[in-house]
Formats: C-alpha cells, structure tokens, sequence
C-alpha cells in the first residue's frame, strides 16, 4: 500500500471531521484579529499611561520597565480631571434625569392614549431627530436664554437631542404592558397619574435602563455641546477637558495624555464590560426594535 | 331644591370631558417644550440669519440671497462636499462589509460569542475625543504603533506620515471610524442573522443550493431590514462628522480633511461669518435630507423582485 494511497483515504474517512473544525478554526481566527485590532491599542494606551518619556520612543511594543504612577499624579494635577469628572458627572446624571422624566411620560401618553395630532407629532419627531442643527441660529438661542457657560444649558442642549428616542422607546415598552394593570389602579382610584408613577414606573426598569444608558454614554462622551456653550475652564467636562490638554501639552507630554485618557475611559469600560448585555441593548435601541 | 346641582352637572360634564381631552397633551408638552425650543426652534429661525451679513457683533444687514450665491460660487464648498462623499463612500463601505463578514463568522462561532461582542463593541462607549487623541499618536510617523508595526513587518514601503500627508490623511481618519463602529455594526447584523428562521436555511439546502447561494438568496434578502438600518446610520454619520476631523487633522492639512460641518463651525465661530455659516447649515440640511431619501428609495425598491 503507498503512502498516497493511505493518505487519500484517511482524508476522505476523516474529511466529514476536518471541515467543520477547519470551519472553526478560520471563523475563530478571523474574529480573534478584529478584536485584537479593537482591543489592543486599548490595551496599549493603558500601557503606555505607566511610561516615561523615554520608553514611550525607545520601547513602544514593550512593558513599562517600572510603572511610572507619577504620569497620574500630574495628569490628575495639571488637566484638573476632578472638577472635569465632576462636571461630566453633574451634566451626565442631569441629562438622564431630564430624559427620562420627560421622556417616559410623553412616551406613556403616545401608547395608551388616543388624540388628534399623535400621529403628526411622531412624525416631526422622526423627520427631525436626525436632521443637523445649524449651529448658528442654535448659539445664538443659548446666548439669548443665558444658558451659555452653564450646567443646565448643557444638559437641555444635550438631552433635546435624544428626547425623540427615548419616546419611541418607552411608548414601546408602554404598549407591551397590559392595559388591565392600569385600569385595576384607576378602579382603586388612582388617578391616571399616580397609576402612571406608583404602577407603570416601577415595572418599567427595563425601558429606564435602556434609556438611562443610551442618554448617560452619550452625555458623558459629548464633545461638541460643550466645545460650542462652555467658555470658563470650571465648567469644561471632560471631554472638553482632555481636548484642550492636549492642545497645550500634547506634544510635549505624550505619557501624561495617555493617563488622562485611561482615567477618561476605564471607569466606563470596566462598567461597561460588567453590564454589557444592558449597554449593549441600551446603545442599539435606535437601531433594533424590542 | 336641587336647582343649584341641576345647572352645575352638565356643565361640569362638559368641562371635564373637554380637560380629559386635553389631559394627552398635558403629558407630552413636557418634551415638546424642551424639543420646540431646543431642536425645532433653531431649525427655522437659522433661515432668517442665513438671509443676513452678520458677525454677531455689529447690527446685522439683510443681503437676500447673497449667501447661498456665495455659497455655490466659493470652490471651497466643493472641496469640503466632496471630502464628505469621500469619507461616506469609505466608511460607509468599510463598516457594512466588515461587520457584515464578522456578524456571519460570529453567527456561527457559538463558543466565545459574549467575549467577541463584549470586546468588538467596546470602542462604542468610549469618546471620539479619547479615540481621535489616541489615534493621532498611533498614527504618529516616527513613535506610532501603526508605522513601527509595519517595519517590524518589513513593509516599509507602507510606511506613510498618516495624518500629515494630505494624499492619505482622509483615508486615516475613515480607518479610525471604521474602527470605532465595525462592532456596533456588526451586533446589529448579528441580530438580523438571529431572526432569520433556520427553515428558510433547510429548504435551500434541499433545492440544493450552495452555500454561497444560500448567502445571496436567503441571507441578503432577510437582514435588508438591518442593511438599510446600518446603511441610514453610517451615511448619516459620514456627512455629519465633526469630531474626528476637528480633534485630529483640524481640517489639515491644506483642507484635505476638510468637511462640511467643519466648515460650516470654522465659518462661524472662527471667521465669525454667522449668516454665510447659518446658510451653510441648510446646504447640508438640504444634501443629507436628498442623500437619505435616494438611499432609502434605493434600498427600498429592490423590494418588487420578490
């Protein structure tokens, strides 16, 4: 018997096992090189915050010979990420409080009541939501209601933005609770209200995760707003923040950047990485129905 | 004497009925408010100033039609359009075809699916400020990651000054987009994939189709749902893009990375030129409204083949 001989029949006998495993192992291959091109310059970028100067040119592929924690001390220091983080803070939380609140109750009025009007409503909102605002005539309006330079024009400007996909949201999830619960409250004697605040909103965690999330990551990682309404350095987020340190260090001071993009982005990413499944509907919303 | 209820009543009933009519818009004037002011207001009342010479200083002089003339006449508008349709037509086409691929190698690797979501989809939470920061560093010609992998690698005829060379340095930011949202893309595909019944997948099989017909005949025609989805929000982000270009390139060099809502805030907020910006915002109102309708109309219509 000749070596080919065997060989041809061990593959064929143990083809209906090589190809799907062969299958596999291309499809694993594949996905493994994209998420190492999405995970590593992250990874990276982490490294690189614990350099000094000199290894950020001299060892760009290595480890940082000893973790220089200082870059965090002077990033901390000399970007004033405390007030950054707390201002982001303030107008992220603001934003999701104002979208929900307004949000969730527009949304229930659009699912369980009928008026003239619904339907015209709905679709300003969908022909608008996406349209770009003239930044212009927008400026001006916030010079015009002193809402420059200020927390609450922030968060009206941003939370303005996703109001539309929250209603859609939450008149969604509105209409898939049955109509019984609501009527029960009413014939306790709830008015439509309080059935609204004391039976609807606590069973709709879902749609406030959904919503609360998609507005908060969106808030928290908003550049533009706050580019076009913040002028004192006290109020700038963080975003706003880092942009303007690294226009006045950046090239100077490359490891210090990276520490304060890790301290900009690993709290989000170790949340997000906690609870992916709940950021990961919340951010598709829009996108895929239920 | 019940006269004093008799009159009362209807009037009450009346009442009460015309208030229950009105209660829905009680609860939605709330968000219409803050909408109307914030969104809608803006939108029209930029038309007035698109109609003014105005530098936000001085009184503002009404000039008609001027703007919009200027507008059409300054070849600068030009280039920065056609470096919108550039950077559409890369990330759009990068982003739907990789997540597209990943989305079906990810459908049927079972094992491993939490993790490959998780980490494809991370650059999603993080700002386009950290990112565009980081990319112009990975981009750097000497220290890069990107310039010294490629030398490691012995390509070094790719090695390119990313974002300083004006032939290349649109290309660079589309890859930094691409890299921001191939895994969102690519979650919303994987959900289409998910709705596709397994029947369809049989049946095809028995008529003997192969696999790369089962992809053109069955798989294609069902996630069109999820296509013209991932198609509207990349094309809309494409000729919306202000902070990748702003943060990493401003627009440089020499305007090869120029784009219209750059422009349009380099127009006001550095030139100070409030009306020719404001009317600038209604060109691109005007040209991402058309885009949207001739997308959707195209996408839409392949509907009658089947």
């Amino acid at each position: 018997m000749s070596a080919a001989q065997f060989t041809g029949q061990d593959f064929k006998q143990r083809g209906i096992h090589w190809r799907p495993m062969l299958v596999t192992l291309f499809n694993h291959s594949i996905l493994i090189l994209f998420t190492v091109i999405i995970v590593y310059p992250v990874v990276w970028m982490i490294l690189a915050s614990f350099k000094t100067p000199g290894e950020l040119v001299s060892n760009i592929w290595g480890l940082p010979a000893s973790p220089a924690y200082q870059n965090y001390a002077d990033a901390w220091k000399q970007a004033k990420l405390g007030r950054a983080l707390l201002n982001s803070g303030i107008v992220s939380i603001g934003a999701v409080l104002v979208v929900v609140c307004l949000g969730s109750i527009a949304g229930y009025a659009f699912a369980k009541f009928s008026f003239r009007f619904s339907t015209l409503i709905l679709l300003i909102f969908v022909f608008t939501m996406q349209a770009p605002v003239p930044i212009i005539p927008f400026y001006v309006l916030f010079v015009r209601l002193k809402l420059t330079d200020s927390y609450l024009g922030l968060i009206l400007a941003i939370a303005s933005g996703t109001i539309p996909l929250s209603i859609f949201i939450f008149q969604a999830f509105f209409r898939s609770i049955p109509s019984e619960l609501r009527e029960a409250a009413k014939i306790d004697g709830c008015s439509e209200f309080a059935a609204f605040l004391r039976v609807i909103m606590p069973i709709s965690g879902p749609a406030v995760a959904t919503v609360g999330i998609l507005t908060f990551v969106g808030a928290w990682n908003e550049y533009f707003m706050p580019l076009l309404l913040i002028r004192s350095d006290e109020l700038r987020p963080l975003t706003l923040t880092i942009q303007v340190f690294f226009l006045q260090f950046g090239r100077a001071e490359w490891n210090v950047i990276f520490a304060t993009l890790s301290i900009a982005s690993i709290p989000m990413i170790v949340v997000y990485v906690i609870l992916q499944r709940w950021f990961i509907r919340g951010l598709t919303s829009g996108s895929i129905k239920g | 004497m019940p006269a004093t209820s008799i009159p009362k009543n209807p009037l009450a009933k009346v009442l009460s009925r015309r208030l229950s009519k009105l209660a829905p818009y009680l609860w939605i004037l709330p968000a219409l408010t803050v909408y109307g002011i914030f969104k809608l207001y803006p939108l029209v009342s930029g038309l007035q100033m698109s109609l003014l010479r105005w530098d936000g200083i001085e009184e503002p002089r009404y000039i008609g039609l001027r703007n919009f003339e200027k507008i059409l006449s300054d070849e600068m508008t030009l280039t920065v359009l056609m470096n919108n349709v550039h950077y559409a037509v890369g990330t759009v086409v990068g982003k739907i075809v990789l997540s597209l691929i990943l989305a079906i190698l990810l459908h049927q690797a079972l094992k491993g699916r939490t993790f490959y979501r998780t980490s494809l989809f991370m650059p999603v939470v993080m700002s386009f400020v950290v990112v565009g920061v980081l990319w112009s560093w990975l981009f750097n010609p000497q220290f890069g990651l990107i310039n010294s992998f490629l030398r490691g690698l012995g390509l070094d005829f790719l090695v390119q000054d990313w974002l300083g060379d004006a032939a290349v340095a649109l290309n660079s930011l589309i890859l930094v987009d691409i890299w921001k949202w191939y895994g969102f893309h690519m979650v919303i595909f994987l959900a289409g994939l998910q709705s596709i019944p397994d029947e369809l997948y049989e049946a095809a099989r028995i008529d003997g189709a192969s696999v790369w017909q089962q992809f053109l005949h069955v798989t294609l025609p069902m996630l069109q749902p999820v296509m013209i989805v991932n198609v509207t929000i990349s094309l809309m982000g494409a000729f919306n893009v202000f902070d990748i270009p702003f943060i990493m390139t401003a627009g440089g060099p020499a305007n090869a990375t120029n784009v219209m809502a750059l422009h349009i805030y380099i127009r006001g907020f550095k030139f100070y030129r409030f009306g020719y910006s404001a009317a600038l915002s209604y060109v691109l109102l005007v040209i991402v409204t058309l885009v949207a309708a001739i997308q959707l109309k195209l996408m839409t219509s392949g509907d009658n083949s089947d």
